[in-house]
Parts: C-alpha cells; sequence; structure tokens
C-alpha cells in the first residue's frame, strides 16, 4: 500500500476523533482528505517539488573542481573501467537507488502514466532519504511492454546500487520482479508486493503471538488477490502456513484449483495459479462468507469496496478472529465495526489508527540493510528477517491488541531491522559486504539519523523555506 | 514469464504417470461429465483469438459431438479417473479422430484434437501418459502419423508437443468474411 505514508502528516489520532454517526464520521474523514489534498498541491506549487541534489563534498573554491572533476576525475574512472565494483566505493553507486514506474497503477488512481505519476515517486524518494538515509531518484519511464521496461531498467542499473519497483500494475508486477532479480546483480525490490507483505507479516506475528496461536496451525483467509496478498500468501507458506488451511478470495470468489477461470490464470497470471492449485485444502468454494467461516485470521487487501467485509463474516470467524483490513483511503470494514463484531485484533493501512500495516516501516530499512550489506539480491529470507525484526521491535515497547507493529514515532527499530537485514544477506551468502551486526547496526543507525539532521540543519540555515501557514496557501490558492 | 505447462511431465521416458490416472474409453454415460471438462478448454482457447469464440449452443454441440465420437470407430475418446478422493470421477479426456490423407504418405493421419486434464493433475507425467496412450490407440486403428491441434498462440501447447518430437507440418491461417 504505498499509500500509507508517514505519521506526519495524519488526520487527527483515533483517541481524539468526535462521536458521532458512521455517516458522520465517513465525512469527517472525507473532507480531511480533501483539505490534505488541496493542501498538497498548493505546497507542491511553492515548493517546486519535494528533492533536490546536494552536494557532499567540499567546494572551497573552483579549483576543487579539478578533483570533482576533470581533469582528475579521469582516474577514478580508469579505476573504474578496471573494475567496476569499485563504483560501490567511489561514487555515490553504494548508497543510490532509482525508483523505478511506468505509472500503471498509481495508488488507488489506476493506470494514470508515468508523469502523473511523478509526485509519488518524488514523495517514495523523500521517505527513501529520511528515514533510511537512502539517495533515491525518481524514474518514472514511459514503456510500451514489460520487456521494455525491463530492458531499460537493465540498461540503466549501472548508475544504481538497487532498485525499487513502484505502482506497476498486477499481475505483470510479478514477471517483471522475478526477472529483474535474475538479470541484475544489485537489488530489486517493488514495494507493493514486498513492503506491503512484509509489514502485514510482522504484525501478523504478534497478533498470533497475542493470541495464542502459531503461523503453522492457523487458518487464513486472504481477501483480494493483488500484489500486495500474493506476496503476503508466499511468505505465509514460507513461514511454514499450511496451504490447505489458506484461502484466497478475489472477485470471482474463493480461488480454488476448479475454478472456472483457472485456465485462464495459467495463462495470464501464473502466481495467481500456483496458489489456486496450492490452497484452500478440503475444496471450499463459495464467496468470503464460505471462506472465513471459522478462520482464525482474515487479511482484505483488495481494491477498496467499502463494505467488502461485513461484520457477519467477522462473526463467523474462530475465537479471537484477527482482521487485517488493508485497503487505503477506506479500509474494507472500519475497526469499530469489526471490534464490534468481536474482531480481537484489527489492523488497518491507515496512520489514524491503531496497527497501521505501512510499508514505510519496511523498505527504507530493508534498503539500508542490503545496500550496506551490498546484496546481490533481496530472496524472501530478508524479506522474512525484516518481518520478524519488525515484530520484534514493537515487542520491546510492549505487545497489545492496539500496539502490534512500530509506529513511525519509534525509529529506533528501524536500524535494527536494517540489521537484521544485512545479516540475513551475510547468512545467505549474497553480501559483498560483510559485516558483523554490531557494525550494521551502527552504519544505519549514523546513516538514517543523519537525514534528520540534515533536513532540521536545511531548515535551520533558511536553505529550505519555513511550511507557509496551510491558511495563507489556501488564501493564494483561492 | 513462463506458466506451467498443463500436462507435460520432465522426462520423456515415464514408464507410468506419477499421479497414477486410470485411463478407460469413454461411454455414453460419461458425456455429461467430459462435457464441462470439453467447454473449460475451448474457454481457453478462446483467449487466444477471438475467432476461436466459444458457441453459444457449444455445450448441447459438446454432448452431441462426444455420443457421436465415442460410438464412431474412426475417434478416440479416453476419458481419465482419478484417484483417492476423486476416484470414479473424470478428471480428464483426450478426444481424437483418424483422418484420411489422399495426398500425403502415410495414407492416415491421427489428429489429436482435445487433451485436457484438471489443473491438479498437471506437472506429473498424466499429459505425458495421455499422449502415448491416444497415440498407441490411433495407431491401432491404421494412422502412421499423429498430429495435434490447437491455438496457434498457445505457447504451452507448443512447447509440450515440441517437446515431445512433434513439429509444425500445415499452418492454419484465418480471416474474418
Amino acid at each position: 500500500m504505498s499509500e500509507s505514508t508517514a505519521a506526519p502528516a495524519a488526520p487527527p489520532r483515533a483517541g481524539r476523533r468526535k462521536p458521532g454517526t458512521p455517516a458522520a464520521a465517513a465525512r469527517r474523514r472525507e473532507d480531511a482528505t480533501d483539505r490534505l489534498g488541496r493542501l498538497a498541491v498548493e505546497l507542491s506549487r511553492f515548493y517546486g517539488g519535494k528533492i533536490e541534489t546536494v552536494p557532499k563534498v567540499p567546494v572551497r573554491s573552483l579549483h576543487d573542481f579539478s578533483l570533482w572533476y576533470s581533469p582528475g576525475v579521469a582516474a577514478v574512472s580508469r579505476a573504474l573501467h578496471q573494475d567496476p565494483d569499485l563504483s560501490f566505493e567511489l561514487t555515490g553507486r553504494w548508497n543510490t537507488v532509482a525508483i523505478v514506474t511506468d505509472g500503471s497503477r498509481v495508488l488507488g488512481l489506476g493506470d494514470i502514466g508515468p508523469v502523473a505519476a511523478l509526485p509519488v515517486m518524488e514523495g517514495k524518494a523523500l521517505l527513501f532519504k529520511f528515514l533510511g538515509g537512502v539517495n533515491a531518484v525518481p524514474v518514472p519511464i514511459r514503456v510500451a511492454s514489460p520487456d521494455q521496461l525491463m530492458s531499460t531498467v537493465e540498461a540503466m542499473a549501472p548508475a544504481f546500487g538497487g532498485i525499487n519497483l513502484e505502482d506497476i500494475a498486477s499481475p505483470k508486477c510479478f514477471g517483471i520482479l522475478e526477472e529483474l532479480s535474475k538479470r541484475l546483480e544489485i537489488p530489486v525490490w517493488h514495494d507493493d508486493q514486498l513492503g506491503t507483505a512484509a509489514a502485514t507479516v510482522a504484525g501478523l506475528l504478534n497478533a498470533l503471538a497475542l493470541t495464542h496461536r502459531t503461523v503453522r496451525e492457523c487458518r487464513t483467509v486472504l481477501l483480494g488477490a493483488g500484489a500486495a496478498n500474493l506476496a503476503t500468501a508466499r511468505l505465509l507458506l514460507a513461514l511454514g502456513h499450511d496451504p490447505h488451511r489458506l484461502s484466497l478470495v478475489d472477485r470471482e470468489g474463493i480461488l480454488h484449483a476448479e475454478r472456472d477461470d483457472v485456465d485462464e490464470l495459467m495463462l495470464r497470471n501464473p502466481w495467481k495459479y500456483r496458489l489456486a492449485l496450492k490452497t484452500n485444502g478440503g475444496g471450499r468454494a463459495g464467496d468470503l462468507a464460505a471462506a472465513v467461516d471459522g478462520a482464525d485470521v482474515l487479511v482484505a487487501a483488495s481494491t477498496p469496496t467499502p463494505g467488502a467485509v461485513r461484520p457477519e463474516h467477522v462473526r463467523a470467524m474462530a475465537r479471537e478472529p484477527i482482521v487485517f483490513a488493508l485497503a487505503n483511503p477506506d479500509p474494507e470494514i472500519w475497526p469499530e465495526a469489526a471490534r464490534a463484531a468481536g474482531a480481537a485484533i484489527v489492523a488497518t493501512g491507515r496512520s489514524d489508527f491503531p496497527n497501521q500495516v505501512n510499508n514505510s516501516l519496511v523498505f527504507p530499512a530493508v534498503f539500508r540493510g542490503v545496500l550496506d550489506a551490498r546484496a546481490r539480491s533481496i530472496p524472501d529470507e530478508i524479506v522474512l528477517a525484516a518481518a520478524r525484526e519488525l515484530a520484534h521491535g514493537a515487542e520491546r515497547r510492549g505487545l497489545t491488541a492496539h500496539h502490534l507493529l512500530p509506529t513511525m514515532e519509534e525509529p529506533e527499530v528501524f536500524p535494527e531491522v536494517a540489521a537484521a537485514v544485512g545479516d540475513a544477506a551475510v547468512r545467505l551468502g549474497i553480501a559483498r559486504h560483510r559485516l558483523s551486526h554490531d557494525e550494521f547496526l551502527e552504519r544505519a543507525t549514523t546513516l538514517m539519523g543523519r537525514s534528520a539532521r540534515l533536513v532540521r540543519a536545511l531548515a535551520r540555515a533558511g536553505l529550505t523555506s519555513p511550511m507557509p501557514r496551510a491558511s495563507a496557501t489556501r488564501r493564494r490558492g483561492a | 514469464m513462463t506458466p506451467d505447462e498443463p500436462a507435460a511431465g520432465d522426462g520423456a521416458a515415464v514408464p507410468a504417470p506419477a499421479a497414477p490416472i486410470h485411463l478407460r474409453p469413454a461411454r455414453v454415460p460419461d458425456v455429461p461429465t467430459i462435457v464441462p471438462l470439453l467447454l473449460r478448454l475451448k474457454r481457453l482457447n478462446e483467449e487466444f483469438d477471438p475467432l476461436l469464440k466459444v458457441r453459444d449452443d457449444a455445450e448441447a454441440q459438446a454432448a452431441q459431438v462426444l455420443r457421436q465420437q465415442i460410438a464412431d470407430p474412426k475417434a478416440v475418446v479416453l476419458a481419465a479417473e482419478g484417484i483417492g478422493p476423486d476416484i470414479g470421477k473424470v478428471v480428464g479426456f483426450v478426444r481424437a479422430v483418424v483422418r484420411e490423407r489422399p495426398f500425403y504418405a502415410p495414407e492416415y493421419e491421427g489428429v489429436i484434437l482435445d487433451i485436457y486434464l484438471l489443473p491438479l493433475y498437471r506437472r506429473r507425467g498424466v499429459g505425458e501418459f495421455l499422449l502415448r496412450e491416444v497415440s498407441d490407440a490411433l495407431k491401432a486403428k491404421g494412422a502412421g502419423i499423429v498430429t495435434a491441434e490447437f491455438p496457434a498462440q498457445n505457447e504451452i501447447a507448443g512447447r509440450f508437443y515440441a517437446k515431445r518430437g512433434f513439429r509444425p507440418i500445415t499452418e492454419i491461417h484465418a480471416r474474418s468474411l
């Protein structure tokens, strides 16, 4: 869910929401979203974008350019020509990633194309820098096919230490991620799959622990079979979830091996097809109601359809049901309704409710970790290492039904996740930099902390303008 | 992107399918259970080309054609029964006919028109087994070569047959009128 961003821009927190009818609450939420949207347009105009490049070396006088540029730089180029791996030491490649999108599935907006995707990618780049200390370059590209996308990414890989794929439509995103991971020697990540899935799995691990259950024995229903849930299914199976006790449900109902569209899936979406063959033991058929009967866990990550999950669905689940309703901006069921129907633990994708399943908890730390380890790829073991460490992070502050996952205000967790990722890369033998846990942790703490200092220093020096008052920008906009 | 093959085992010399099925000639009482499988296959074909659009009356047609061919000595219709919980259930079928070749030798060709297996029986060598059995049955009816018809865009089927020594010999090109 790339639409879920960091907390600072969040609407008022749950505790302070005024009581009222659900309709009034929905209206308030809509008003808040509209207000934020207007403000975002004004501020984008005011600042002319959200990121810029900043030198990282001193420039005492123009003479220094004989070092930073010609003629001195030629020696650096010669060295890289001899040994391309030196590009990770003599240039900023070690800490630079490309945020690549074709704009084919941007937020909940759909296929709006690469240009319209740019503000989202800029925001992502800001998150990368602010949370992960990673230099991220927005690269929305206009391409006609997955093949063209892949060859374009392949062509630009020499400039980058990693690739973050973003907002690419399902199911083509699966093949693109798989194929690029094979072709490139640098880590490739698709946040809409892996970021959301890792945060979901982290939350589930803690929710199951809180209710004294385990992944191996629970029965889980995933509503929605898009990028996030197909990745979540894969990760759950990797954690030992019994495939027979896992059911996926989409618009056509429960996914199973004899569903009418299964041959079409074989052609168009082999990832979903494979899960159709593997999951849903006992041959349940029908809709969500048939799937959730007796289930321990429901993870809804669907195309936003308010009311997709109804109270009776929750009531039909097993004792102490766990409900993750992750659609943005409107969850498939509102937390108060889910709890009223008996849900023991509820999570959403929103920052104004407890338990936000937020990919911003994951991707900055994962990239910090793989970049510091100079990992060659990001296998699922690394994703799971990040999820487990995120779950531990919440545990350290005390696990409750309202604190399943760390919030964005618990930044001490992120370097720990980065270090766990680095450790996993070393363990898996895909790290070019085999640092110790403490070295990974120290590096991540330094680099992740530096960005906040940088932002403060730029503001103090007057190099970034203070945020204009909301009322002032509204007046100017009017 | 490499979707799963519909019915392909890996080795060419698998003596018996890894997922045992019971293969036998189809009988008229099987027709109602084979029809949905045949329609699944035709609907899959529809995905490849609009000129393979399935007719509204395809279900009735399928039943009629199957009944005819089950009785036709020049046709082979085999039913694959499942095992375990699927015992007695038809989980796949093969349909083929023997066609005369007036100008070419060998004189008779066995044409595989349909091979369909439910997804859970795929990738376990069953398709391989079905292909071998139908080839034997066609040979017994006098066919000197065996051919297979499938949509030109169906690369999965193309790979399945290519792996087993088939090559394209005739192309059928089409356009609307």
